[in-house]
């Protein structure tokens, strides 16, 4: 995007390329959305930040939540309140949220809410690859899946119609592929946003305790009959090829529906496809009726057998012998990993006993010759990355033996050799728990590695807990001021809003005090020596106590450098160079590089911190500036 | 045209995503259907990043199919190796000859391959190889970050690029902050040239 404001034009059937991500940040404005909340998370976190440029110019309001549920439950108070919302995060975050979600399906909404949660098939960006519509079919909440940009906008706008018909909130599902990718797209109208309405009390639809909350659960399932009709009618379900032979018909969404279009003309299969877009309740009567006109019905969808599971119920009533194809019992597509055109052909041509047009396994062939000698070039922490100095130090102080409980963010990236501190991993704020847990059954150290926006967002219930319970374990907070990982997105210790306003900064160390913890240090992880005593004192304690690393995230250091013009101070190696490697080998840093046995340092990836020349044993590397 | 394909692939932060998308935006000035496709988050840093560009009326897929690009745009030698498997006789290599070795060449003190044994990994799936020293081009262009603006003017040269060198340059206009059009300008038409003589280097 050149400059965000070019989504805020009304000017309707204009033609312009956008992200999936950028496309439902316009489907809010058209929608009349008045409250966008978010915590950022790949691959959802440029709706937060493409709404948080344009929010000021477009009379809406935005913010970047704590966490997920704290997002929702914003949203929510604000569609409980008459204005209409959204909130976005990634497919996990829908998981911290859910204990809000669940019981909002019950209190339902006065006007339109649409929960995105942004799945993650292949683990692009993610701990695990859950599939989400499983939510819609656990809350009961209807659910729409976009396949491209242009839907992407629609649906935003279908979401809200539909949550204000059904007094519900409506689950908006996108995938990697959807959120990221760029299409054309047409522009609709804008909707001015209504910024206030009306908090009508009433306590029997809104205060679920138990004698409110069952006739309510009866009253969800009486609005499920609704649902059901929409999807019925519904423009995101429909007929996207009529076939001339009534062998096959295929049932696909999303991104998956992408790829079988194309694996489709791909094998020359003449096959009828219903392409659903809403996908939560399903159109039983349409996919009955599908199923009849067709022999065999294959089910292309990515991730786990959602529609095949509920198709096959169907079946039962519609079709009782049709086959049915997928990847329940013998499996024709993956369940796990991302699906593409060349698995849904390879699986088509299965099923219907064609031949695959393109010899795949000869260009897997000639191409395993290329990859057996490439090395690997996984992601890895930026030059001049501070979190490289705090584990340098942790590694340094507390040795091998210590356990390295570590958390979600870019610091993740530090269970790799050289540095090696990370040894277990789950989900946000985990790091402190599970340190917790450890720490009680080894008689190692135990020291949790956590980031400053993972900290506010769920590490401060396992630091009470830590007080509380007094646990022996060193809490590391891995203060780089950003939430660095998911695109530099402000947070409680920023001081900024997704407004752009600055605000009240809250301060770790305080919270950590206020939790009660009596060691509580901040220091500058490039201050090497200082940080290890530092580091040795709190490992001395039998308290629990927390250190906050805090640099800013040289990629923020670097870009404010170039946009102020500053000089970047270079490192260079001097003769004084043995080869010795201790900078390679201690610190992996990308600029290091060895050509022809020599290390070098790239002057174009090097930000000027400075830390292999504190390693080198042999003071052998200077800066320019300072030489 | 029926569809046209073309494979980005780099080292994060070489300005991978910015060169699909100016490919993407010039493909819907000039009225057609485009899909780009993008990977965010962990995966960009510092690590191998892959962009696809699909143009054509019947395009859905974000992604190409093995064999059947039209152009891999190699940012980076090692980069355009591990994308091969989207390369076949017909496609149009254009890579750029600066080198970003990954660290674990350097922690296992490694070789990084040389460039001869990297054309002739090449040339077993295409004999159509252009080879550009898009970072000497780039820092003639005043700013060594403009690799990427080099290499999609090499492809807007090749006669082959469906696109319209004007719409290109629209596309780079509107997306490039306009402190730093110029260098960029300069780049692309640097890039152009270097695709015009269509110099294979190898």
């Amino acid at each position: 995007m050149p400059d965000l404001r070019v989504l805020l034009e009304d000017i309707p059937k204009k033609r312009v390329l956008l992200l999936g991500n950028e496309a439902i940040a316009r489907g809010i404005l058209e929608a009349g959305i008045g409250v966008m909340t978010t915590y950022p998370g790949t691959p959802a976190s440029e709706i937060g930040d493409t709404v948080s440029e344009i929010a000021k110019d477009a009379g809406i309001y935005m913010e970047y939540s704590t966490n997920e549920i704290v997002a929702t439950e914003v949203a929510g108070g604000a569609a409980n309140s008459g204005v209409r919302a959204l909130t976005a995060m990634k497919h996990v975050g829908l998981n911290v949220a859910s204990d809000f979600v669940m019981t909002l399906a019950y209190t339902g909404v006065r006007a339109g809410l649409v929960i995105v949660t942004a799945d993650d098939p292949e683990c692009y960006s993610s701990q695990n690859e859950q599939d989400n519509r499983f939510y819609a079919l656990l809350s009961n909440l209807p659910c729409l899946e976009p396949s491209n940009a242009q839907e992407a906008k629609d649906m935003t706008i279908s979401a809200i119609e539909i949550s204000e018909k059904l007094e519900l909130p409506v689950l908006l599902r996108t995938t990697t592929r959807v959120s990221h990718t760029r299409g054309p797209l047409v522009y609709g109208k804008v909707m001015k946003p209504k910024l206030k309405g009306e908090f009508i009390k009433d306590v029997k639809r809104l205060v679920m305790v138990p004698a409110n909350s069952r006739p309510k659960h009866s009253i969800l399932l009486g609005i499920l009959d609704k649902a059901k009709e929409i999807s019925e009618s519904s423009p995101h379900n429909k007929i996207a090829r009529e076939a001339k032979d009534r062998q096959f018909g295929i049932i696909s969404s999303s991104s998956a529906y992408n790829y079988t279009v194309e694996a489709a003309d791909l094998l020359g299969l003449d096959a009828g496809i219903l392409k659903l877009g809403m996908t939560y309740p399903l159109p039983e009567k349409m996919i009955g009726e599908f199923m009849k006109k067709h022999e065999k019905i294959v089910i292309v969808e990515e991730l786990e057998p959602y529609l095949e599971m509920q198709v096959k119920a169907i079946a039962k009533d519609y079709a009782p012998d049709a086959e049915i194809y997928g990847k329940m019992g013998k499996q024709y597509f993956a369940r796990e990993g991302e699906l593409s055109t060349r698995l849904v052909a390879t699986g088509l041509a299965e099923i219907t006993g064609r031949k695959l047009p393109i010899d795949f396994g000869k260009i897997d062939e000639n191409f395993a010759e290329v990859a057996r000698s490439l090395p690997r070039r996984p992601p890895i922490l930026c030059a001049g990355c501070p979190h490289r100095a705090s584990m340098y130090v942790m590694r340094k102080v507390a040795g091998e033996k210590a356990v390295y409980s570590t958390d979600i963010g870019c610091y993740a990236l530090g269970c790799a050799p050289p540095l090696g501190a990370g040894d277990i991993l789950t989900c946000m704020g985990s790091s402190i728990g599970t340190a917790e847990g450890i720490s009680k059954a080894i008689s190692e150290n135990t020291i949790a590695i956590i980031g400053d926006s993972t900290f506010f967002h769920a590490g401060i219930p396992g630091l009470v807990n830590a007080v509380y319970n007094d646990h022996k374990i060193v809490v590391a907070v891995l203060d780089n001021l950003t939430t660095a990982m998911t695109g530099h997105q402000p947070h409680p210790g920023t001081g900024m809003t997704g407004m752009h306003v600055s605000s009240n900064r809250i301060l770790i160390e305080n919270v950590a005090k206020g939790c009660g913890v009596k060691y509580v240090k901040v220091v500058d992880p490039f201050k090497v020596k200082e940080s290890e005593a530092v580091l040795k004192e709190a490992l001395a304690r039998s308290d629990p106590s927390v250190i906050v690393f805090r640099a800013p995230c040289t990629l923020m250091v670097v870009r404010e450098r170039r946009r102020k013009g500053a000089e970047i101070a270079v490192f260079r190696i001097t003769d004084k160079c043995t080869n010795c490697m201790a900078c390679v080998k201690l610190l992996g840093c990308p600029a290091l590089v060895v050509e022809d046995g020599k290390v070098g340092i790239n002057q174009v990836l090097c930000a000027a911190c400075g830390l292999c020349a504190f390693v080198c044993p042999y003071n052998a590397i200077k800066c320019d500036t300072t030489d | 045209m029926k569809e046209f394909n073309i494979v980005l692939a780099g080292v994060g932060g070489q300005g991978i995503l910015l060169a699909a998308e100016i490919l993407g935006t010039a493909a819907v000035k000039e009225g057609l259907n485009v899909r780009v496709s993008e990977i965010h988050g962990m995966a960009q840093r510092g690590g191998a990043v892959v962009s696809n560009v699909r143009i054509g009326e019947k395009v859905l897929a974000p992604t190409v199919l093995e064999g059947q690009a039209d152009v891999l745009l190699g940012f980076e030698p090692l980069e355009t190796l591990r994308n091969l498997r989207f390369a076949s006789e017909k496609t149009l290599v254009i890579m750029n000859t600066e080198a970003i070795p990954p660290t674990e060449l350097s922690a296992k003190m490694m070789k990084y391959p040389s460039l001869e044994e990297i054309e002739k990994k090449i040339r077993h799936f295409t004999k159509r190889i252009i080879a550009v020293d898009a970072a000497k081009l780039a820092k003639e262009a005043g700013n060594i970050l403009t690799e990427n603006v080099v290499l999609i003017g090499v492809l807007a040269a090749s006669e082959r690029m469906p696109l319209k060198s004007e719409s290109v340059l629209a596309a780079l206009r509107e997306l490039v902050p306009s402190k730093h059009l110029g260098v960029n300008v300069k780049a692309f038409n640097l890039g152009c040239e270097c695709g015009k003589k269509g110099k294979i280097m190898f």
